[in-house]
């Protein structure tokens, strides 16, 4: 499993689930239903202001599981990506590439 | 579609829930929610003040709590099977809300009510199952929620199948049917975590399996997100574990989603969880109905259901009384009648007597004769257990409070109104306070648990908030840093809340040195101050956790305990969840019964009288008290000596010329820096010149500028001014200025008619900001139409709008006065036995220290410690030889030596006398350490002249440090039980061998301080004398004989530090020394305070510079410009160009115990 921090363009559906997502310049499509949670993040070490109001986003972020394959190449092997979209901006990163599809825990 | 959240804890879950009641309750109504449960953990602490925000809301409250199960398979005292909900249902006439208080009673029924217990607060199983179904009816009253913090939900990580079904069977085993639903809570975390949607899952389908009703959650922790942060912060204060440790184990919050979410949020959250069970639309439908079904079972009705706002006072036979309460109680105050106004006639007769069938009146329309009839029984149980006792508060205005001997101040004569205290228009039970002697008040308690029975009596319990200085010390904590560290800046912080630490930290000059860091330093350590503030602000005011309050006592009737939950106190004795805020809604009777020191101090006082003085005619002697015209001496002293200080005259010209000196030290509420200034600028006359004295010190009238006015036109340096002279009546008193909440209900009735009681209603209402607009145009409209012109009804609104809020009850400070009065006397008469009872029971404000100082200043002989005579308290004693022959002095306390236990201390006073080392060893066990100490303060001193050797008290220490050290001390001879020791004198001590210097005073000072935290051989500023000299100080004797404006320098040890409110916002400190020859008190306004910095609240011994200013003939204080540190020599500001440092030894060198002798601290 690598970890990154790498910024991807997502196109969503209307309830804001990935559909397909464009990164280093190649198109993939989402091909399972992806999965979604919320991790928590060390803010203490990686902030340097907790004010009160300081709304959603500080102590935890949104996770995408999701599997894509390159477009148009049905051959291929799907990629299981994690994904995590900023709370203010709505920019989507990734995180993390997972090396062989994971199996599904839920 | 509505949601209703069934599992919230609040604020009130101290060190876990986040948002307060009222915050939540707006949140939900906001989103459409027509209920909201409150389910604090281990109790009740916020269902009150939930009631009541859902009440303000326009929602229906449910009422919960969440609480540990005790392993029935384990040990079943201590270990744990995780948590559940329970949840009381609602509209059975309480059945449910009775359940749930005797149901978190049975929590807390093991639990010691200490910190650090080991007994937690848990149900057995059996418990539970045993409170879900009314005793009577056998229907179930309390649902239990089986989630995801259960034994069950537990139980679902990993891919374990059988266990989880094996412990949801054994609930449903053990409760009863239809007691039990699954509690399904996604929050959303990492797929198989604990709170995962998997979870969810997993718990719903076994809740289908067994035909459990589901009702879902979100097992809320805050009102939004935003409350994350704060509740990871509250999780490290409760585990006590940094936030990187705790994200380590991990022991965390999973993440952050433990928040009041939207109804739309729910439906999505149940449509996730539905859709991955692989359930349908259906399915959906039954779980979000089925929640809603189980809110509407538990919807509460405040009023049938727990008995909102409807007083409840314990039963007339509790207090013996078979007939009518009110005819029992008009029967007691026709008694009353002839003891309190023997030969009472006339118009005085006439005005007391309707004003006793008015206050009846009341009294019967409201069905309070019960209620006066028990606070006169709990009065009556006190004086008759011969503890000094006095009613504070208003209800010292009511005549018949005065006829029942539950006040002591006659309300005809201080011309005190009952509206204050009770009137018709206010239908909750009022407020009658006891002031009793602070050594007596836990026996007062017992004894009132025992009048009225365990059933019926509990103690009314405190919430203790974060303030800023426990909130910093947690955020760092919880960030990981330095405990030190933490300390400094804590140590900092001076009143304010916490909320301003950012704010504080741009003005206040302490602050300076902390915020420059915060500015400067580098990324990592920058970046932790900058959290340390946020953090320190997310705590402020959040709960910590309930103790006993300092005086309330709950009475019921037979059912208190249905109505309130208890756990067991620090002391032992049963204390409600309730706090102060929560008697009002539940219509409990709560009475304050104060301990209050200065009572204490004073029966000390008057028992030492009568122990040195055992007759009417030495008491009369000794305190110069005028023997009167017959010679038989004043009526309040007994024959044997006895003073009742509740009959002393309120007319003592001594006493009142020892008021005016301001050398009031030690006596009650005119002893502050402050109130001196006060006294020294009134120079009080009378005893009413007393009550306004105390009326006009608070924070409302010192703020507002109407001390000024008020002393200019008492002195007559200005005319009295009336807005109109029909409150001429109403104001004379205090010159035209309105004090006293009275006046404000007077003028309100004068100039419109409205009735004494409506008027009370009105100063209620003022400072509100809806209800006063109300009132004011109510009063412009009425005034003017009783013919008072536009102006004068500006003006008089102008003044009632701004001491309304504030202004003082004459009633209260009536009751005040009169402790003051009597302190103020016995210092006077009888100096002495009173500094004697203020050591022993150190009642004020200023360390111990300084009225040791008091009773040098005014020449009475400190006797210090001797083995043989100090006793284990503070005694009078005739000084029998020595300069002071024949003088009262006070004979130091074995009490309160370091590290002498209370156990050697009763053999210490048991053995007396000893005739040598030997026999002290022999009889009283001490310690080797325990020995050297008292040596070290000199208790052996006259032991050791007696035995005639000619070694000093520094020879005796290396004596018996040099047998601690080796340790082989003869074993003191076994002496026989019954024989006598060989008066030989003492060998051992005529025996050590002279030659070390003989201790300076310094040195014995030192240990004085170090060992006792007092300063008895000589004033701790003594040694410190040439120095100032050389710098050109002035002492506090001297000051008074300076002029106005004055420029001097002085210097002592602090004594008392404080901030109060003023005019205009501006921070003003008062910083208070004392050199030896008294107090001096100063002020530092802004620039001085810019100007001293750090030194303001952090130094011990102050050199300060400032300027005269002349408060009154007798008042002088020092308005300061610079501030130093005394202990650093090098800083000082000595008048010669070449300054010599030498260094000076002090006292306090060394001596790194922190010791209550100067002001500092909280």
């Amino acid at each position: 499993m690598g970890m990154f921090s790498e910024s991807v363009d997502v196109t969503c559906s209307a309830s804001g689930q990935p559909l397909k997502l464009h990164w280093a310049g190649r198109l993939y499509t989402v091909c399972a239903e992806p999965v979604r949670w919320y991790e928590r993040r060390d803010w203490w070490a990686e902030e340097r202001r907790a004010p009160l109001g300081s709304g959603p986003g500080l102590v935890d972020h949104e996770i995408w599981r999701v599997q894509v394959l390159p477009g148009h190449q049905d051959s291929a092997e799907p990629l299981t990506l994690d994904l995590t979209r900023h709370i203010g901006s709505g920019r989507w990163r990734l995180l993390r590439i997972h090396d062989a599809l994971q199996p599904r825990t839920a | 579609m509505t949601f209703t959240h069934l599992h919230v804890s609040t604020a009130f879950s101290a060190h876990y829930g986040v948002s307060w009641p009222d915050e939540l309750a707006q949140v939900a109504a906001a989103d459409g929610a027509t209920a909201l449960a409150c389910t604090d953990r281990d109790g009740l602490y916020g269902t009150i003040k939930h009631l009541k925000a859902c009440m303000a809301a326009g929602i229906d409250p449910i009422v919960g709590v969440d609480l540990a199960v005790f392993d029935d398979d384990g040990d079943h005292r201590t270990q744990l099977a995780g948590r559940v909900v329970v949840l009381a249902r609602g509209h059975n006439n309480g059945a449910g809300y009775r359940a749930l208080c005797r149901l978190v009673s049975d929590a807390h029924a093991r639990t010691s009510g200490k910190a650090g217990g080991t007994v937690p607060v848990a149900v057995t199983r059996a418990e539970l199952a045993s409170r879900t179904l009314d005793p009577t009816t056998l229907k179930p009253v309390l649902t239990v929620l089986i989630g995801p913090d259960s034994d069950v939900g537990r139980a679902m990580g990993g891919r374990r199948y059988l266990r989880p079904r094996t412990l949801f069977k054994a609930w449903l085993e053990a409760m009863p049917a239809g007691t039990l639903v699954a509690e399904v809570v996604s929050q959303l975390t990492a797929p198989g975590a604990p709170r995962s949607t998997a979870h969810a899952v997993r718990m719903l389908k076994l809740a289908e399996e067994h035909h459990v009703p589901a009702v879902l959650t979100n097992a809320v922790r805050y009102c939004a997100e935003d409350g994350a942060a704060t509740a990871d912060v509250l999780d490290s204060a409760r585990t006590l574990k940094s936030l990187p440790e705790l994200a380590a184990e991990p022991l965390l919050q999973p993440n952050g989603q433990a928040w009041l979410k939207s109804a739309d949020h729910m439906l999505q959250l149940g449509r996730e969880i539905i859709h991955a069970a692989g359930y349908g639309t259906a399915d959906l439908k039954q779980l979000m109905a089925q929640t809603e079904a189980l809110a509407d079972f538990c919807r509460i009705d405040p009023v049938s259901d727990m008995g909102w706002k409807q007083p409840v006072v314990p039963e007339a036979s509790v207090i013996g009384i078979s007939q009518d309460p009110h005819v029992e109680l008009v029967q007691r105050c026709e008694a009353g009648i002839s003891r309190r106004y023997p030969g009472v006639s006339g118009q005085a007769r006439l005005v007391m007597r309707s004003r006793l069938e008015h206050e009846l009146g009341i009294i019967r329309t409201l069905g309070f004769s019960s209620y006066f009839l028990t606070v006169a029984e709990v009065s009556r149980m006190i004086l008759d257990m011969g503890v000094r006792a006095a009613a504070r508060g208003s209800g010292a205005s009511s005549l018949v409070n005065y006829l029942i001997d539950i006040s002591q101040v006659d309300p005809l004569q201080h011309d005190l109104i009952f509206e204050r205290f009770l009137s018709q228009d206010r239908a909750t039970l009022p407020d009658i306070d006891i002031d009793v002697e602070s050594a007596e008040r836990h026996n007062v308690y017992r004894k009132i648990f025992d009048r009225f029975g365990a059933e019926r009596v509990t103690l009314m319990s405190m919430q203790n908030g974060y303030r800023a200085r426990g909130a910093v010390r947690d955020a760092g904590m919880a960030l990981g840093m330095d405990d030190d560290d933490v300390g400094e800046i804590a140590k900092q912080l001076w009143r304010f809340s916490a909320r301003k630490f950012r704010e504080a930290l741009a003005e206040k000059p302490e602050l300076r040195e902390f915020a420059g860091r915060v500015e400067q330093r580098g990324f990592a350590e920058n970046q932790q101050l900058d959290l340390l503030v946020d953090l320190t602000e997310r705590l402020d005011r959040l709960p910590r956790h309930i103790s006993m309050h300092p005086c309330g006592v709950i009475l019921g009737d037979a059912n208190l305990l249905d109505r309130t939950p208890v756990q067991p106190s620090g002391l032992g004795l049963p204390m409600s969840q309730f706090d102060k805020h929560d008697m009002d809604p539940m219509g409990m009777l709560k009475l304050d019964v104060l301990g209050v020191r200065m009572q204490s101090a004073m029966a000390f006082a008057v028992r030492e009288i009568i122990r040195i003085h055992p007759s009417k005619e030495e008491v009369v002697a000794a305190g110069s008290h005028t023997s009167g015209p017959d010679g038989a001496g004043p009526h309040y002293i007994a024959g044997n000596g006895h003073i009742d200080l509740n009959a002393v005259p309120l007319d003592d010209e001594a006493t009142f010329d020892l008021i005016r000196s301001t050398h009031t030290l030690g006596c009650f509420q005119i002893e502050s820096p402050g109130q001196r200034e006060l006294i020294g600028k009134m120079a009080p006359r009378d005893f009413n010149d007393l009550i306004i004295d105390i009326s006009l010190f608070r924070p409302g009238p010192m703020k507002s500028d109407m001390v000024r006015p008020f002393l200019e036109h008492r002195h007559g340096f200005a005319p009295e001014v009336y807005p109109h002279p029909d409150l001429k009546p109403v104001l004379q008193e205090t010159h035209g200025v309105t004090v006293f909440h009275e006046q404000i209900l007077k003028t309100f009735h004068v100039m419109t008619g409205c009735g004494l009681a409506r008027a009370d209603e009105f100063r209620r209402a003022l400072g509100n900001e809806v209800l006063e607009l109300k009132v004011e145009e109510y009063f412009r409209r009425e005034a003017r139409l009783k013919g008072y012109s536009p102006d004068v009804v500006d003006k008089v609104w102008g003044t009632l709008k701004a001491f309304g809020s504030f202004g003082f009850c004459k009633a209260h400070g009536a009751a005040f006065a009169v402790p003051t009065y009597q302190s103020a006397w016995l210092k006077a008469h009888h100096p002495e036995a009173f500094l004697a009872g203020l050591w022993e029971h150190d009642p004020g404000m200023y360390p111990k220290r300084l009225l040791v100082a008091e009773a040098r200043r005014l020449g009475i002989p400190i006797l210090p410690l001797d083995i043989n005579r100090s006793q284990a308290e503070y005694r009078v004693e005739r000084v029998a030889d020595g300069p002071d022959t024949g003088k009262l002095g006070i004979r130091l306390s074995l009490n309160g030596i370091y590290g002498l236990s209370g156990a050697e201390l009763k053999r210490i006073v048991a053995g007396q006398p000893y005739d040598s080392l030997a026999d002290l060893r022999a009889r009283s066990r001490l310690t080797k350490p325990s020995i050297k100490r008292l040596a070290q303060l000199g208790a052996f001193d006259s032991l050791h002249r007696e035995a005639g050797g000619g070694a000093n008290r520094a020879d005796l220490v290396q004596h018996l440090q040099k047998l601690q050290a080796t340790g082989n001390t003869r074993k003191a001879a076994d002496v026989m039980e019954g024989q006598l020791s060989l008066p030989l004198g003492d060998v051992e001590l005529r025996n050590v061998k002279p030659g070390l210097p003989a201790p300076t005073l310094v040195e014995n000072v030192r240990a004085e301080l170090d060992l006792m935290a007092l300063d008895v051989s000589g004033h701790l500023m003594d040694s410190h004398r040439p120095m100032l000299d050389r710098l050109g100080v002035i002492t506090a004797d001297k000051l008074l004989g300076l002029r106005n404006g004055t420029e001097v320098l002085v210097a002592g040890v602090r004594i008392a530090t404080q901030t109060p409110p003023m005019r205009g916002g501006r921070r003003v400190v008062f910083i208070s020394i004392d050199d030896g020859t008294g107090c001096i008190d100063s002020v530092f306004f802004h620039e001085a305070q810019e100007q001293a910095g750090l030194l303001l609240f952090g130094t011990r011994l102050l050199l300060i510079r400032g300027t005269t200013r002349r408060t009154g003939p007798r008042g002088i204080s020092l308005s300061a410009s610079m501030a130093w540190d005394l202990s650093r020599v090098e800083t000082l500001p000595f008048p010669e160009s070449r300054v010599e440092i030498t260094d000076v030894p002090h006292p306090l060198d060394g001596i790194s115990r922190s010791l209550a002798i100067t002001g500092m601290g909280g």
